[in-house]
């Protein structure tokens, strides 16, 4: 063996052992590890900031927060400037009740959900896919899920006039229940008599 | 070019198997599970990882488990602490452990995982006695361990053919006391405070009668599970020999001639359950003579590994619920006026369809599932729910689809017998002391929407990380709880049948 052949052989040998190191990492990344967050986190970002460059002139619109006291909804009026597309105007009420209630009522949703995706059907179902992220920091129990959805249900359609109903996903997926107790099988029609005016 | 010379080859080959092996080597597999401890008062639960091939605990609740960890030191890699009059150092991804001046050896490494310090499940029988001065006695393999004087004991089976059925005679090395259940068409039959290793864990049998009886301690409660090979058997147990002896007779049912079909009775799985005494004259044909009593399935929320709501103090929500249909069932028992199916047996994890299947092949009389949750601050606070539908049901469009009621839409025929039952068990609950129970509400529970009976759900109270469970974990407030519904489902059905 020539030296120079030797040298190339030093470098070469190392680089195909790091090369089998990175494609084995890939390779579990790819299939076995939930590679969801990153691309969640980069939608909700967009998502954001499309908003923001879309926002037109500020309108009224009543958001529904829970009240565990009384397993209603509290009404809560808020300026907004609501972009002019149905879709992202359901991201924007989405994503102000993940922000939370700015007159100190419960959230309604953790601040660590997702919305993936939204779609409106022409039959005015409105399609809401989620991030498993909506399970976490989530108060569990019967009351606080369908109250969960029946504030979201609820703003949508008090808020605009196309959405009459509301299907839930997670990850892309339907699930039985938000976290155990209420209904995500179903679609969910809007039950405002239950609410009561903050 | 020289590169490629075949004095390399070697080389290249040995490079690219490695790279192969690397990316193909399978991901370590990890597994959770219980592992029991048998402590001379109580048992305890602790969760134990499969890693690789090695069962994992963690070191810490292990160690205060026994006694108490006085002081504690972690450095990067390393962990030294000190437990009585020991001092151990642990080295990440090692197998040496310092005990003292000594050095001990485990068949694994200590790892770290989820934050935790995890050490092969070999830690309690080399270096534990060591630590504690107590005997224990740990079986490589199994998920359970007993400490000091708790000798655990075992049991052999035998099977014997029966005329019309079969005969399973369980010996155990020592007494124990029973208790039977019968949920998702099998029997479940508690063994108490008994504490037991057993030769084998799961047996299946050749028979036409029966196919297993497996053993499970997984919730801390022994228990043997006893699956039938077909529906609709008869299962009667009962304990000779001074309590040593189980003999449980398995006897298909047979109808008298021109006897109508048992009210009640269900179409698939078995669920008759006899108190555990013998029959007085064991039956060749063992016909129920009188009709069956009627069902009142009962449903505890969650389970496995689905705890579902989680108190500060460390309640689980699964644990909870199981503990008070546990009471309601004895409330409902004692009145002897209903049979009693359970959904989920010991801390399984049943799907929401498979608890629907159970409950409406029991033909029930009315179907609870219990639930706790986010309730607010007032405590306790007792909700009870009927079945509301997120929008309205499918309309029916033609004839034929007349004849059935869909799955999902079966509770909806029932709702105003379901109210009925809600207002019953929520007058009831208010005769409990200090509880605050609101007007029966309705919400889109899920598993109250495919029962084809009367069905509510009653959530029991807050658990929520930011309280403890205070009151509803309590065994004077759970016993009022289960002595109310218990009324409730009477008053219900006064006679049997719902009024």
């Amino acid at each position: 063996m020539t030296k120079r052949t030797f040298i190339l052989a030093l470098i070469i040998i190392p680089i195909l052992v790091i090369s089998g190191f990175y494609l084995r990492a890939l390779y579990r990344r790819t299939f076995f590890e939930n590679r969801q967050r990153p691309e969640d986190e980069i939608r909700t970002q967009l998502t954001q900031e499309a908003l923001q460059s879309e926002a037109g002139s500020q309108v009224a619109v009543s958001l529904y927060f829970p009240n565990y006291d009384t397993g209603e909804l509290i009404q809560e009026a808020r300026e907004m400037s609501l972009a002019p597309n149905a879709e992202d105007q359901i991201r924007q009420i989405v994503l102000a009740l993940i922000q939370g209630s700015l007159q100190g009522h419960a959230r309604s949703l953790p601040s660590s959900a997702a919305l993936r995706a939204v779609f409106l059907a022409s039959d005015g179902t409105a399609y809401l896919d989620f991030s498993s992220d909506v399970k976490r920091n989530f108060p569990v129990g019967i009351e606080s899920e369908t109250l969960a959805i029946y504030s979201v249900v609820d703003s949508l359609a008090a808020n605009i006039p196309g959405v009459k109903r509301v299907k839930f996903l997670i990850q892309g997926q339907e699930v039985d229940t938000l976290d155990g107790h209420a209904d995500l099988t179903s679609f969910y029609t809007p039950n405002l008599v239950a609410n009561s005016p903050g | 070019m020289s590169l490629f010379k075949p004095s390399l080859r070697w080389a290249y080959i040995a490079a690219a198997g490695f790279t192969i092996i690397l990316i193909f080597w399978p991901a370590r597999r990890v597994e959770s599970q219980n592992f029991v401890f048998y402590l001379p008062s109580q048992r305890k639960l602790v969760p134990v990882e499969t890693i690789g091939n090695a069962a994992y605990l963690p070191l810490l609740p292990v160690l205060n488990l026994m006694g108490q960890v006085s002081a504690l030191q972690e450095k990067r890699g390393s962990l030294r602490l000190w437990f009585g009059a020991y001092q151990l150092r642990f080295r990440l991804g090692q197998r040496k452990v310092e005990l003292n001046k000594e050095t001990v050896m485990l068949p694994a490494p200590a790892l770290h995982v989820h934050g935790q310090w995890m050490v092969p499940a070999a830690f309690l029988s080399i270096i534990l006695p060591r630590l504690t001065g107590q005997a224990i006695i740990y079986k490589a393999g199994t998920g359970r361990a007993f400490i000091g004087n708790v000798r655990p004991i075992s049991y052999t089976v035998a099977l014997e053919k029966e005329p019309s059925g079969t005969r399973i005679e369980v010996n155990f090395t020592g007494k124990v006391a029973i208790q039977t259940a019968s949920t998702n068409g099998k029997w479940v039959i508690f063994m108490g405070s008994a504490s037991v290793e057993p030769l084998e864990p799961q047996i299946s049998f050749q028979d036409p009668y029966v196919k297993s009886l497996d053993f499970d301690d997984q919730d801390g409660q022994p228990k043997l599970i006893l699956s039938p090979a077909e529906p609709g058997m008869n299962f009667y147990p009962h304990l000779t020999n001074g309590g040593q002896t189980l003999i449980v007779d398995l006897v298909k049912p047979l109808l008298a001639t021109g006897q109508p079909p048992a009210l009640h009775a269900p179409a698939k799985p078995p669920v008759t359950v006899l108190p555990v005494v013998p029959p007085s004259a064991r039956p060749v044909a063992a016909a129920p003579q009188a009709p069956r009593l009627p069902a009142i399935v009962l449903d505890a929320g969650h389970g496995g590994s689905d705890s579902g709501a989680r108190s500060r103090d460390g309640i689980l929500e699964k644990n909870l619920v199981a503990q008070i249909v546990g009471r309601v069932q004895s409330a409902l028992e004692a009145t002897k006026k209903y049979r009693v199916i359970l959904t989920r047996p010991g801390d399984s994890d049943p799907t929401f369809e498979q608890r629907t299947l159970t409950a409406n092949t029991s033909l029930p009389l009315v179907f609870l599932t219990f639930h706790a949750g986010e309730l607010g601050d007032r405590s306790p606070v007792i909700t009870v729910y009927t079945y509301q539908a997120g929008a309205a049901p499918a309309i029916a469009t033609g004839a034929p689809l007349e004849l059935f009621t869909r799955w999902d839409e079966a509770q909806q025929p029932e709702i105003g017998k379901s109210r009925q039952l809600a207002l019953d068990v929520q007058q009831q609950l208010t005769r409990i002391q200090g509880a605050i129970v609101p007007q029966p509400q309705q919400a889109p529970v899920r598993d109250l929407r495919s029962i084809a009976a009367p069905a509510i759900a009653i959530e029991v109270g807050t658990l929520s990380p930011e309280e403890d469970a205070g009151s509803i974990a309590s065994a004077p407030f759970q016993q009022q709880l289960a002595a109310a519904v218990a009324a409730a489902v009477e008053q219900f059905s006064p006679g049997g049948a719902p009024k």
